[in-house]
């Protein structure tokens, strides 16, 4: 063989030990988990209750899903809806400012840095706990829901308006420079464009999600839809159950196809 | 009327971009800067309108003197000397009339600035600067939604809302293919002939640059190795500006260092 | 220029350019879209109760539960880890098992593997609608259907991770540039050859990338699957809080937080490296 060609068949990288160090890794911490997970199959009781979820399901309480007085589904829904979108607003608004202070080429490195941690502090807690902090201001209810919503919304928007700040197209800052333009200008006519559908975008998005957390707020009693749910499944009231289900996943649907209708629009144009 | 005397010029890292440059171009001429990559082409032009500072020498532009000039004046010195770029460096997702009208910023009132509220009459003539680059009815399109070509003719728009007197372009067709660079150059020129407004361009096309210039400039380690008519550009010449030939780049080579 | 019912309501402004051209402006969205939010955010406060004045007064009654937690009772530990491995095997099996069953949905619902509409409409609408439900409302199906522990955790975390990664994945898969699968299948290799060489190492730096990241964010998803009995942390911390014994359930947030902030800090070393 040629030498030439000896050598770079040599040079050939050798990840063989790396990636089956990788597997071997992934294999005993998936042997790890199978141990300690309590595997259990269905017994009698599970399957009766899931052939009574599914009849719950096909054959829902319409009258308490068609209810329109504030103890109906669509009531229900629509308390949550407001939760999330109102969750969603103060959020995103809070995201602003501590993006920037988390943004390495808007403020120094250690403000960046000490911003990242303080935000995965914020992100860690679980939103329950968060629940249980704010029932002590506001009472059980929506009220406290939104607060929650609101604080736990800022680490996932906060982190996707770094990636726009970070993204931001710098030519136009220098054109605008040969311009003639004060540094003013250019924040206004030249930065603020590029980040208002982009972070519009992000918040849309995350509607969707805080809707789907919304409904989980209902379990330390910050109002939503999981309340009802729980107390339905806990008295084995599946026909209701099955309505809250149905209910709640048209509507998400509903709305997710809305917002990326929207969304996609916001960024063609 | 643009004058370089002795112009001199090296980078905070030691790199001498331009040394002894003496240059002058009339008011209404139609330059074209051409050299190899990092030779000093786009430092030059943006010694211009002090996008970068000179080391030493003078350089006049329009009787005044560029490098005596601080803040609020170099501000008000660039409203009269339009730039394009290679990249456009427009806002992508705003309007083709958005991105035109912000030649008019530095004009408005405080509080329109705020608010972005544009008098008709600044609307009107921003629409007018579109329609000399023949795309009037992409107005309201959002520049994305645009071709390359047609978003290098959005920028020069943009500097054409500005009214300036000179027109500097950094590698403005580098990334367009070559008939819509053509249709770009063209639009260069019938302004060069329609407005007396002196254009400057740095171009990799060696046969863009002659078709169309009337003056050419041969930049080759930061000296100008040529300087004459269109016309005169020969082999010989080009032999000089690219060093041998075999280091002539590609006509379309869209790599310029900014150096 | 296509005129719409709000062109017609809101007449579109004329500028008359010196040469005589005229130019029609539609009247702006803004307002419009402006009045909406407006609205709804209206009867958003209306609908919730919200009093922002209660903030000022009672403001400080959110911070009665934080500063309780300090300092954080540290002989709680040796109560806590058994819990937090729990979670870390419920997020590591179910996140494990729904990547990988992920893949053969995702093949299923993209239309340029599988040519087949219905098929992957079908299997489309299956993973938006696993997706919609929130992973507790699983989690809590679950504790029904297999009992309070770990296995109703873990189901769930798994019908999400399969939902999650699922949808991704057909959406990167049908982005995928067909154009080297065309060109192998032009050099002789078979479809399934063809796959192997040309999609494969198009899509897996995606997928791992994608499943790592749901990893990371199902350790914090399991966290709190314990308040509906589907085993882990989560119980201990419903738990504690219950008894109002705070400072415990500092500990406990205090643990879960050094643990994910290791377990994103190897991730996003690896995600890093992937791409």
């Amino acid at each position: 063989m040629n030498e030439s060609i000896q050598l770079q068949l040599e040079k050939a990288p050798n990840r063989k030990a790396y990636l089956s160090t990788i597997a071997l890794i992934l294999l005993a911490l998936l042997v790890w988990s199978v141990y300690g997970v309590n595997l259990s199959g269905f017994d009698q009781r599970g399957t009766q209750i899931a052939s009574n979820i599914i009849r719950g399901i096909i054959n829902p309480d319409l009258d308490f899903l068609f209810n329109l007085t504030s103890a109906g589904v669509p009531y229900l829904l629509f308390e949550t809806m407001a939760i999330a979108f109102l969750g969603t607003i103060f959020g995103s608004f809070l995201a602003i400012p501590i993006s920037f202070l988390m943004s390495p080429s808007v403020v120094s490195a250690p403000v960046a840095y000490v911003t990242r941690l303080i935000v995965i502090f914020i992100r860690t807690i679980p939103s329950l706990v968060y629940g249980l902090m704010f029932i002590r201001v506001s009472g059980p209810g929506p009220y406290a829901g939104v607060l929650t919503m609101s604080l736990t919304s800022i680490g996932m928007i906060s982190r996707l308006y770094v990636d726009v700040i970070e993204n931001l197209d710098r030519g136009v800052l220098e054109a605008m420079t040969s311009m003639g333009c004060t540094t003013f200008e250019k924040i206004r006519y030249g930065i603020l464009p590029q980040l208002f559908s982009s972070f519009l975008s992000t918040t849309i998005y995350r509607y969707d999600m805080n809707l789907r957390d919304a409904s989980i707020l209902g379990l330390v009693g910050a109002g939503g839809i999981g309340a009802p749910l729980i107390f339905a499944m806990n008295s084995y009231r599946w026909s209701e159950v099955g309505s809250i289900l149905i209910g709640l996943v048209v509507l998400i649907l509903i709305v997710e196809l809305f917002s990326n209708r929207l969304r996609s629009r916001l960024v063609k144009g | 009327m643009i004058e370089f005397k002795q112009v001199n010029k090296t980078y905070p890292n030691g790199v001498t971009a331009l040394k002894n440059i003496n240059l002058s171009i009339e008011q209404g001429e139609f330059v074209a800067i051409i050299g190899l990559s990092g030779a000093g082409k786009s430092t030059l032009i943006r010694c211009i309108n002090r996008m970068h500072d000179i080391n030493d020498g003078e350089l006049n532009v329009n009787g005044v003197n560029v490098s005596k000039l601080r803040g609020k004046q170099i501000r008000a010195f660039r409203r009269k000397v339009g730039m394009i770029f290679q990249s456009f460096n427009l806002v992508t997702r705003t309007s083709v009339l958005n991105n035109v009208l912000i030649s008019a910023v530095p004009d408005l009132a405080w509080w329109r600035k705020l608010l972005g509220l544009f008098p008709e009459q600044h609307k009107v003539d921003a629409l007018e600067a579109l329609d000399k680059v023949g795309i009037l009815d992409k107005a309201y399109n959002r520049v994305d939604q645009l071709s390359g070509g047609q978003q290098q003719r959005v920028a020069l728009a943009r500097t054409l809302a500005q009214n300036p007197d000179i027109i500097l372009a950094d590698e403005p067709v580098a990334s367009l293919d070559p008939v819509t660079a053509k249709v770009v150059m063209d639009d260069f020129k019938r302004i060069n002939k329609e407005t007396n407004m002196s254009i400057l361009l740095n171009i990799h096309h060696v046969e863009l640059a002659l078709e169309y210039a009337d003056r050419v400039v041969g930049i080759r380690k930061g000296e100008i190795v040529f300087d004459g008519k269109a016309t005169d550009v020969t082999q010989k010449e080009l032999d000089m500006i690219y060093g041998s030939p075999e280091n002539v780049p590609s006509m379309d080579d869209p790599e310029e260092a900014d150096v | 220029m296509k005129l719409t019912w709000y062109d017609k309501v809101f007449k579109p402004k004329t500028y008359t350019l010196s040469n005589g051209k005229e130019v029609k402006q539609r009247a702006s969205r803004t307002p419009i879209v402006l009045v909406v939010v407006l609205l709804v955010t209206i009867i958003s406060f209306e609908v919730t109760g919200v009093d922002l004045s209660l903030l000022r007064t009672r403001g400080h009654q959110f911070f009665v539960i934080l500063l309780a937690m300090f300092p954080p009772n540290a002989d709680f530990f040796s109560s806590i880890w058994g819990p937090l491995f729990d979670t870390i095997q419920m997020s590591l099996l179910g996140s494990i098992l729904g990547a990988v069953l992920a893949i053969p949905l995702a093949l299923l619902s993209s239309s340029n593997i599988i040519r087949n509409v219905f098929i992957n409409g079908l299997f489309k609408f299956f993973l938006s609608v696993l997706r919609t439900l929130p992973t507790i409302v699983m989690a809590l199906i679950a504790t029904f259907l297999f009992g309070l522990g770990t296995m109703a955790g873990t189901v769930a975390i798994f019908l999400f991770t399969l939902s999650y990664i699922g949808k991704l994945m057909y959406e990167h898969i049908e982005n995928v540039d067909m154009g080297a699968f065309e060109a192998h299948e032009s050099m002789g290799l078979t479809k399934v050859e063809a796959f192997r060489y040309a999609i494969v190492p198009e899509i897996l730096p995606t997928y791992l990338s994608v499943s790592l990241y749901a990893f990371e964010g199902n350790i914090r998803h399991a966290s709190i699957l314990g308040y509906v009995g589907a085993g882990g942390v989560g119980l201990l911390l419903d738990e504690r809080l219950s008894w109002r014994d705070y400072p415990s359930v500092g500990m406990v947030l205090l643990t879960l937080m050094l643990v994910v902030f290791v377990i994103e800090r190897i991730s996003e070393y690896f995600r890093m490296k992937l791409t």
